[in-house]
């Protein structure tokens, strides 16, 4: 087997700083299915940027089929034959099936683009290929795997030999993954080389001929599958968390505050994304939700706060049901979010600091006087609010925008802490900020918790879920797998099994824990 | 005083004079290829509003019109609705404070103030139409808003023509108003005023609108900026996402948005109907439905900056009437100079930019969190106009 | 007159060739709004186009005596005034809805004082003989009774105003180049990355967009009249703009929106002559516009919750059977 591709000694790091690739080393052989694993934040996407051109190693080597080469753009890495299929599909939502495959490079006739042929091209390479798809649907009515077949052969009729797919499985059902497996299979028996990144480690067994692993930027290492089991592999993945420095006093697990029955959801797609998850929230707790990003996470946190409407369940809190009230009614209720993307939901980034901070209080008194905002109130508060969590900034009048993203962070752990609340939901708390704003964000955590909040807290930080949680629920494709009742005996490979759909407990075992 | 130079405002302020600057060169260079005597012609232009008592009374009273126009159109702006309906709740509102005035037996104080009210609240209501299409089907509102403005202003000529107007008249207008129940001249009638104030009598008309207009002014700068209500429709103008997860009634926002600009639309045609025409006639709000909106974006969205981007416009306005009948040059050149002010103020590349972090953090943090935020991002900043 | 006469009138082929004429004028706009919009800059600034076109045409045609030059500066012109929008658009990041708007000012203010420069009157240019493109008599059908009067003897710009909308059809739909522009409007990211140049596609969008609006400002100053009036699109191309959301950003569909614009302008007009107050029967057209739209975007809307109840539906089933299983 010789190498198709070589990249050698990557390093990537991002004009903020950020080490994304540290000396990667990464190789693939013609004809193989290669897997390439990793937790969120890795470095597994960055490498396959740079592989498709559409990011530029900041030092490194790639050479491909022999000869070392430069990417400018993902135009360069097409001509070279490398294909990519993202995460989020990049087709046009009106076009047909074939339109989309054929986009950019159609067959003319007479100066017109020639349909026949187009439809035509489709289902030559969806035969070809066993990648069965209705060449003339349109893309909006068809389900995600075809989405995804069509984007496989988009970069098949563009030539590609090299396909990398950027966890494929991700949105797909177990039959579609099935469909996909085998389609995988044709096209390397017709001499195409797949890199599949994922995060499962049941398919890199059951799909990959190698795989490598890689953790915090750098590669852990590449290994024959059949040689590796999944709790090896699981143990390269997960590693050895540093524990944080944190001292957390000893819990006093209060009264229920929150219960959480039969949640279930739905994508707009129709794909079940949270299956019947049921768990309870208590005061003086910290429940720690672990588990692969794009596992229900994101859908749990905004179904509970009201921003996603559910498809069935009950959360009760105070003796009501608020499943799918207005996110004001829940925020009257006494429930606080830290909402996991700063920018998207977080704040209004042209809107002052002080204006950031209190958009749950606003309405109502003390700040409103009459019909007035008490803006010399919102002043005192927002200077009280910006030393308390030592938010770096001039004064409060300036854009939130104009700060650092720790900082923008702390205005919104400022806001929603200082509700006291009788509930805080915290998604991705400390993502993407510096260490310091971190640290003091953790603190307050358990600050809060020792005081009586009841917290749930969903981070893709590994680490940081086991050393700030008291109990821990692992969360597999929308479905609890696992609950353990005292975070700080459980080990992260253990977790890790559970993270990642190797190990389940059975109802009955986690009845008593949720 | 450093820090003043380099402070956002002051920036903001130096892009618009540029675009002001270059805009009225142009205006200059066209006159020199069109006019016999450009000197003379862009002198009355850019002097002529002040060279008489009549004429500042001129300028004054449109300046009034399109500060209240601005006023309107920066309330809607200041929650990202693209909402250009000022023109229909402008015309409706000039009828109902019409026909109060002519029509409600009332004693002129009462039939003055019941004027007023009429007047805002059709202006309201007209409103409420594009807005609730808007906030509970998402329909276009720029659309449906300028189509009403066309129904309303035929409205106003069915009722005009079949119901108010004076068959006397040589002109499709309804009868003079009467003079008690109009508005009077804005200078009190006190001892040691009293001879400025019969000399402005004679030559102007500016009317006590002027008090209703700083008013509005400074109504609108707290109501945006220092109430709750303000709060939330800048909130949802800034970041729709935001404002939904911090419990903010989105809808509620928008329609709330674009019934309070009716309001103002509704004291604009107060203005025109008793302290401009004194009556109400054919084609009375014609060619204003746009002007809110230059001036709105000449003040940056601020309130604050509404009486001047007004007065400024109405200046080159009153200016442009005075060349006209003084010189060669006609007084659409004005308009000509409005849009390059226009094209230029918003050209973010064109002219110095007011660069904050706010740019560098969006970038990094795109990023970081994949082109799927950054496709979102660009996505928001488009959604308005597709 | 009696309603009957007016219904007779409205089964009449000089109805329907008015609803012809009234709709040519919209078609215009509509059909290059049409092309920039799904190309993702959506052109605010047809009216001022129309006028534009309008006027250079006029003026053209009374300097050269020459038809088609007159034609061809007025497309000229047009897209001018949509290349100036793009660029401040495209390269200095004007926000296109404004910018739009700054152009429709400039080209009511411009075009108003060019007139009075050119022919010393501010209303019109009644002044300078201008000159009308040919009306097409189709042999043969303009023979036949009833349909003839309905397709023939019309302005040979109504004609290429309904052949525009096939045009545009195979642009958008066949061409290389139209599919590549519908796709840098439904998903930029993905055209770029398929090495599609989003700026230069919309760009000539815009242009396209200049020539129809243009084309559609010639049909009103020098098809039935043959003169410039001041503010002349008077509205069209708003109505343009409001038939893309109409028809559904289908050229087709646009087409059936425009003419639905024409007809109840038409039956306004028809009305007319009934004892219903002109400025009534003269809101028939706006309002079934507003009308349209809302039932448009009510019944997107409920296509959307239908969607969703059947995932949940589908999905409720499925937990069912997974139960029982």
């Amino acid at each position: 087997m010789q190498p198709i591709i070589e990249m050698k000694e990557i390093v990537k790091v991002y004009d903020n700083g950020v080490v994304a690739n540290n000396g990667v080393n990464f190789t693939v052989n013609k004809g193989e299915i290669h897997a390439l694993v990793g937790e969120n934040g890795a470095g597994k996407s960055t490498l396959m940027k740079i592989l498709y051109g559409i990011e530029q190693p900041t030092e490194g080597e790639i050479i491909v089929d022999g000869k070392s080469v430069t990417f400018k753009s993902s135009l360069d890495a097409i001509d070279h034959k490398i294909g990519m299929v993202h995460q989020n599909f990049m087709l046009v939502p009106s076009f047909t099936v074939a339109s989309n495959v054929v986009l950019g490079g159609e067959p003319l006739k007479k100066g017109l683009i020639d349909r026949e042929r187009v439809l035509e091209v489709t289902k030559e390479l969806s035969d070809q290929f066993g990648l069965f798809v209705q060449p003339d649907a349109i893309v909006d009515s068809i389900n995600v795997g075809q989405r995804q077949r069509v984007e496989i052969l988009k970069t098949l009729y563009r030539k590609a030999e090299i396909l990398i797919l950027d966890e494929p499985t991700a949105v797909l059902t177990p039959q579609e993954t099935q469909d996909l497996f085998k389609a995988i299979r044709t096209l390397v028996q017709q001499g195409k080389t797949v890199i599949f990144i994922t995060h499962k480690l049941r398919e890199v067994k059951e799909i990959s001929d190698r795989v490598t692993v890689m953790r915090h930027g750098k590669m852990i290492g590449t290994v024959d599958t059949k040689d590796v089991t999944r709790e090896q592999m699981a143990n390269m993945m997960v590693g050895r968390e540093v524990f944080l420095n944190i001292t957390k006093p000893e819990m006093h697990r209060a009264e229920k505050r929150m219960e959480i029955k039969d949640i279930s959801f739905l994508s707009e797609t129709g794909r079940p994304v949270l299956r019947e998850v049921s768990f309870n929230l208590y005061a003086g707790e910290i429940l720690g939700i672990a588990g692969v990003e794009g596992n229900g996470q994101t859908e749990l946190v905004e179904v509970l706060t009201g921003l996603k409407k559910s498809a069935g369940g009950r959360v009760i809190v105070k003796d009501e049901d608020i499943l799918d009230h207005s996110p004001r009614d829940i925020r009257l209720k006494g429930i606080a979010h830290i909402p996991e993307d700063r920018l998207t939901n977080g704040v209004a980034i042209r809107a002052s600091i002080e204006e950031n901070l209190i958009v749950d209080r606003y309405f109502r008194a003390p700040y409103k006087k009459g019909v007035m905002l008490d803006y010399k109130l919102v002043d005192t508060k927002s200077k009280e609010l910006i030393k308390q969590f030592s938010i770096l900034t001039p004064n409060g009048k300036l854009p939130v925008g104009s700060l650092s993203g720790g900082n923008m962070q702390k205005v919104i752990v400022a806001r929603e802490f200082s509700s006291d609340p009788y509930v805080l939901i915290a998604s991705q708390p400390t993502r993407g900020i510096d260490v310091g704003a971190t640290e003091f964000i953790r603190e307050e955590l358990v600050r809060i918790r020792t005081k009586g909040c009841a917290i749930l807290l969903v981070s893709a930080d590994l680490g940081e879920v086991m050393s700030l949680s008291d109990r821990i629920v692992t969360l597999y494709e929308g479905k609890i797998t696992g609950v353990f009742p005292k975070a700080a005996e459980v080990s992260e490979e253990e977790l890790g099994l559970y993270m990642l759909g190797i190990k389940h407990q059975t109802p009955e075992e986690m009845e008593k824990f949720l | 005083m450093k820090s003043f130079l380099k402070s956002k405002g002051f920036r903001e302020f130096l892009r618009i004079a540029l675009a002001l600057f270059i805009g009225l060169g142009l205006g200059f260079i066209i006159t020199l290829f069109v006019s016999e005597d450009p000197i003379n012609a862009y002198k009355s232009f850019l002097l002529g509003p002040l060279s008489r008592l009549n004429r500042i009374g001129d300028w004054l009273e449109e300046s009034l019109t399109l500060i209240l126009l601005g006023l309107t159109i920066c309330i809607v702006f200041n929650a990202s609705q693209w909402y250009i309906g000022v023109e229909g709740q402008m015309i409706l509102g000039a009828m109902a404070a019409g026909i109060v005035s002519l029509y409600v037996p009332l004693p002129p104080a009462p039939r003055i103030l019941l004027a007023f009210l009429a007047a805002m609240i059709v202006g309201a209501l007209w409103g409420l139409i594009p807005a609730l299409l808007k906030a509970y089907y998402n329909a276009n509102e720029l659309v449906t808003s300028l189509m009403l403005n066309t129904i309303a202003l035929k409205l106003f000529e069915y009722v005009l023509k079949n119901f108010i107007m004076n068959e006397k008249s040589r002109s499709v207008s309804s009868e003079s108003i009467g003079k008690e129940f109009r508005l009077g001249t804005f200078i009190p009638d006190l001892p040691f005023l009293h001879n400025i104030r019969e000399l402005w009598i004679k030559q102007t008309s500016v009317t006590v609108m002027v008090y209703v207009v700083i008013a509005a002014v400074i109504v609108v700068y707290y109501l945006l900026y220092k109430t709750p209500f303000g709060y939330e429709l800048r909130m949802v103008g800034i970041n729709g996402k935001f404002a939904r997860y911090g419990g903010i009634n989105v809808n509620r926002a928008v329609i709330m948005s674009i019934m309070v600009s009716g309001i103002f639309a509704g004291l604009a045609g107060v203005h025109i109907t008793l302290a401009i025409h004194n009556k109400l006639i054919s084609n009375m709000t014609s060619g204003l439905g746009f002007e809110g909106i230059n001036i709105a974006i000449l003040a940056s969205n601020n309130p604050l900056g509404v009486p001047i981007a007004g007065l400024l416009y109405g200046y080159l306005r009153a200016g442009s009437d005075v060349m006209e009948r003084s010189s060669d040059v006609s007084r659409e050149l004005v308009f000509v100079i409005q849009a390059m002010v226009l094209l230029l103020v918003t050209a973010e590349r064109l002219l110095p930019v007011v660069r904050t972090r706010i740019a560098e953090n969006q970038d990094s943090d795109n990023r970081n969190n994949g082109s799927k935020n950054a496709k979102q991002l660009k996505e928001e900043g488009e959604s308005h106009v597709a | 007159m009696s309603l009957e006469t007016v219904i007779r009138g409205i089964f009449s082929s000089l109805f329907i060739a008015s609803v012809i004429r009234i709709s040519t004028p919209i078609i215009f706009p509509a059909m290059g709004g049409l092309v920039a919009q799904v190309a993702g800059v959506p052109n605010m600034a047809l009216e001022g186009i129309m006028n534009v076109g309008a006027f250079t045409g006029v003026m053209v045609s009374a300097f050269t005596g020459s038809i088609w030059l007159a034609i061809l500066a007025g497309i000229i012109a047009g897209v001018l005034l949509a290349l100036l929008l793009g660029v401040f658009h495209l390269h200095f990041k004007s926000d296109l809805f404004i910018a739009g708007l700054a152009a429709n000012l400039m080209a009511s203010g411009g075009t108003v004082f060019l007139l009075y420069i050119i022919t010393g009157d501010k209303g019109n240019s009644s002044t300078v003989r201008s000159l009308s493109v040919p009306n097409v008599n189709i042999p043969l059908i303009k023979d036949i009774p009833f349909v003839g009067e309905i397709l023939s003897g019309h302005p040979v710009f109504t004609y290429l105003a309904f052949f525009s909308v096939f045009l545009v059809y195979i642009f958008l739909y066949r061409t290389r180049f139209g599919t590549h522009l519908r796709a840098v409007g439904e998903n930029p990211e993905a055209a770029t990355t398929l090495g599609i140049n989003v700026v230069r596609t919309r760009m000539i969008a815009l242009a396209i967009s200049g020539i129809f609006a243009a084309l559609g400002g010639m049909n009103l100053s020098m098809a039935y009249l043959q003169l410039f009036q001041k503010e002349m699109a008077a509205g069209r191309g708003w109505i343009g703009i409001a038939a893309i959301h109409l028809g559904a950003r289908k050229p087709v569909g646009v087409m059936l929106a425009s003419i639905l614009f024409g007809f109840a302008d038409a039956i306004s007009n028809q009305l007319g002559s009934l004892n219903i107050p002109s400025q009534l029967v003269q809101m028939i057209p706006y309002a079934t516009t507003v009308v349209a739209l809302a039932v448009y975007a009510i019944q997107q809307r409920q296509a959307a919750l239908e969607r969703m109840k059947k995932y949940q539906k589908e999905h409720i089933d499925s937990l069912a059977a997974e139960h029982q299983g």
